[in-house]
């Protein structure tokens, strides 16, 4: 059965080739999510510091969208892709101008793209590209059926933004040579905004550049068409191969490109639109405040292990004193509505859900109903936003929220109660795992030596 | 002569060609550089370069004496008559070839252009005193003095003088693959850059085997593979007029490593048209013609065996199923 069939022009191929080339500098393997109104195409990368979204409107950028749906879920369907497999297959194919000089810049006739997915039967991508010339190529791509992870971002929290033209960001971004890693902006009491690049890496052997290279360009503020930074000295810092991968993708669509942020170590928002298509990118940031003595990256490293140790206090010290908990309450009806929006929702209280450090697994969540885990919410008002879906967010480092589950928090409460004076109290470990709601199956968790037989 | 005066002895060298240029032969002979050595063959027409891979693959490069503004060859001072052959590595006489620079400015470019801050001389770029910007006329010297002896190429550009000996192996005498030209199952002449577009289609799924069907009736050739990222197809059912020659005895449909294949590109990237022929053994035959300078016109032979038809069945009936479902979804 097909449940999802859409038809691009050359120029729809063009633009959807060059939002998978910018998802590729992020992660290997791209997510696609279907609904009536829009295909989105999200990517995560490795150490999840990263996200980008592209959302196309389908009755805009496609010249045929139809959506079936499947049974289980009629409104949205999802699945990964292999992006390296899709990029090949939407390349840019060279025209013929010898032969036929009046179309040479022109191959692709038509691109057919239909989703195929039942029991008993291949689930299969299925491409078919046909060629002004005439010839026709089909694709099968073999796909995976696993729900998207979504990062998401709080714009009440982020005080901080800019806007500038794609092109000047672009064109200040090529001042920096290659082997960067990081990305400094800040602005100073005058009227200039600095963007420093640096790496840590120290190169050995052939290189001719001996690193550590720091290059720091001023602009001003008037290159900005705004730009609203209230706090002096605020030194925020970004991966320049993300923050490349996007300036490049923006210049494709020429449009301005806004920038959200707070504080380091939240995530900094990215995000402009083109014709049918709205782009929105996650960074995560790192960086100082306040103390312009100090250079930045011996601060950064520094900073690192503080939320963690922060975090593990508060989880035991709650532990202890058997605060009474918000349990999270399974709710499944909900999850089968619909996911209206993708992008973090506009009006949202400043309570953040749980802190989190980054390489927490606890942080995805599967939408599987084995797992009888829903996100804690901390108002109902917005379940329905975020139903079923998994969240990635950062870690709040400066500010710990009580109402945190996860298995960090019984690790550490374990921990407490090993090395801490006298014996473990079964009942007492017992009364406490009573508040927890189940997250995970036990014979999960006993991989991680938790239990003791 | 400058043979005779360095040997020193009165009799004439067994073969010995002269070209002004050494690119036609160049880009000849790197269209068949899927194997290390070539068995070279001089006959009086011109020069068969043949490379053969495992058996299954063959080249034929035939440079025509054409191409060659001396061409002499003294078949009188050997015993029996036979046509002197031997095996020579292809790789190193291709770099004899492009001694004074005639290299791929494209490589270069590519390279310089990776590492873009390693340098900022731009020495890639045609320079405007090189002998090739200037037309400063460059000679080369094919010389094979008698059985056995060397294979000498000697360049001459602006009054510097290179001469390179290449050892030459005694011949392997490798049959040729046979192709039945009175057995023909079909045969097509297209443009050389439909079949380079068809295979550049299908190599992102990094396929290991294609398949080469050709039908009567839509969709006429169609090729397909199906590798670890997917499957693929390429079909001419609305390029029929893609095709300049088609005609066809029966159903033809035969699977080829496609690694093998492709290393044909290059033969395809430099040919103006290829003459696509499958025998009733399935063996698949590929001849390029190749437009060089000047007018003249080579060809460029390749064939190849097909994987036995047993092995097929598996895979290859499967995808071929699939391509139909698909077209239907299409439809």
């Amino acid at each position: 059965m097909v449940l999802l069939r859409f038809t691009l022009s050359e120029e729809g191929v063009n633009a959807l080739r060059d939002a998978l080339a910018c998802l590729n500098k992020f992660s290997d393997e791209v997510s696609l999510e279907a609904k009536r109104d829009k295909l989105v195409f999200t990517a995560l990368n490795s150490s999840k510091s990263a996200y980008a979204a592209f959302s196309f409107a389908t009755n805009r950028f496609f010249s045929k969208y139809q959506y079936e749906g499947v049974a289980q879920n009629r409104e949205k369907f999802f699945c990964k892709l292999y992006n390296r497999a899709l990029l090949s297959l939407f390349r840019a194919r060279t025209g013929d101008s010898l032969h036929d000089p009046e179309k040479g810049g022109s191959v692709i006739e038509r691109c057919d793209v239909a989703i195929e997915d039942e029991a008993g039967r291949k689930s299969r991508f299925m491409v078919k590209i046909a060629c002004r010339n005439g010839m026709t190529t089909k694709y099968r791509l073999p796909f995976e059926v696993s729900p998207p992870v979504h990062a998401k971002f709080d714009k009440d929290e982020a005080i901080h933004s800019w806007c500038i033209s794609s092109k000047t960001l672009r064109q200040l971004m090529d001042h920096f040579g290659p082997g960067i890693e990081y990305l400094d902006i800040h602005s100073d009491e005058d009227a200039t905004v600095n963007l420093t690049c640096f790496t840590e890496k120290v190169a050995s052997g052939d290189e001719v550049l001996k690193k550590p290279l720091h290059t720091s360009i001023a602009v001003e503020k008037d290159e900005f068409d705004s730009f609203d930074v209230s706090e002096d000295k605020l030194h925020i810092v970004v991966s320049v191969k993300d923050f490349r991968a996007i300036t490049n993708h923006a210049v494709f669509l020429g449009s301005d490109v806004s920038a959200q942020y707070s504080i380091p170590s939240r995530p900094m928002q990215i995000r402009y639109d083109g014709d049918g298509v709205k782009c929105e990118f996650l960074l995560m940031t790192v960086g100082e405040r306040g103390a312009p003595g100090q250079r930045t990256r011996n601060n950064r490293t520094g900073e690192r292990p503080a939320p963690r140790a922060q975090q593990l206090e508060s989880a035991a010290s709650r532990a202890t004193s058997k605060a009474p908990t918000p349990a999270p309450r399974p709710t499944p009806a909900t999850r089968r509505e619909p996911m209206p929006s993708l992008r973090p929702i506009a009006h949202r209280q400043s309570q953040r859900p749980p802190p989190a450090t980054l390489d927490d697994d606890s942080l995805f969540v599967q939408q599987d109903d084995d797992y009888q885990w829903e996100p804690v919410k901390m108002n109902e008002g917005e379940d329905e936003e975020e139903e079923g879906y998994a969240r990635l967010e950062w870690d709040a480092s400066d500010r710990p929220n009580p109402s945190a589950i996860k298995m960090s928090s019984v690790i550490a409460y374990q921990a407490t109660q090993r090395n801490g004076p006298g014996p473990v109290h079964n009942e007492e470990q017992d009364q406490l795992m009573s508040y927890l709601d189940p997250t995970q199956r036990l014979s999960q968790a006993r991989q991680f030596g938790l239990f003791y037989d | 002569m400058e043979s005779s005066i360095r040997s020193g002895s009165p009799q004439p060298p067994l073969f010995k060609a002269i070209a002004s240029s050494t690119r036609q032969i160049y880009q000849l002979l790197k269209c068949i550089s899927f194997t290390a050595k070539v068995h070279v063959q001089i006959t009086q027409d011109g020069i068969r370069f043949a490379a053969d891979h495992s058996r299954v693959m063959q080249g034929v490069a035939f440079l025509d004496k054409e191409l060659f503004t001396t061409y002499t060859l003294n078949l009188a001072e050997n015993e029996d008559g036979a046509l002197p052959q031997f095996q020579v590595n292809l790789a190193a006489f291709l770099e004899a070839l492009q001694i004074f620079g005639a290299s791929d400015l494209a490589a270069k470019q590519a390279k310089a252009e990776a590492e873009p801050y390693r340098s900022n001389l731009r020495n890639y770029r045609p320079d405007a005193f090189s002998h090739q910007t200037l037309g400063v006329p460059g000679t080369c010297c094919l010389l094979y003095e008698e059985d056995g002896s060397p294979l000498s190429i000697i360049m001459e550009e602006t009054g510097v003088k290179t001469r390179c000996n290449m050892v030459t192996y005694t011949p392997e005498q490798p049959d040729d693959i046979p192709f039945a030209r009175d057995d023909l199952a079909f045969k097509i002449i297209m443009h050389s850059k439909w079949l380079l577009d068809s295979l550049s289609e299908l190599a992102p799924m990094s396929p290991t085997k294609m398949t080469i069907s050709a039908s009567p009736d839509a969709p006429f050739l169609a090729l397909s593979s199906s590798g670890a990222l997917g499957s693929a197809s390429v079909d001419f059912t609305s390029g029929r007029d893609l095709l300049d020659t088609f005609t066809i005895e029966t159903k033809w449909s035969q699977s080829f490593k496609f690694d093998l294949v492709k290393s044909a590109t290059e033969a395809m990237r430099v040919a103006s048209k290829v003459s696509f022929r499958g025998d009733g053994q399935g063996v698949l035959s590929l001849q390029f013609m190749v437009e060089v300078e000047g007018g003249t016109t080579s060809f460029l032979d390749f064939r190849f065996v097909p994987y036995i038809a047993q092995d097929d069945d598996d895979d290859d009936d499967d995808d071929e199923m699939d391509s139909d479902e698909s077209r239907g979804e299409f439809s």
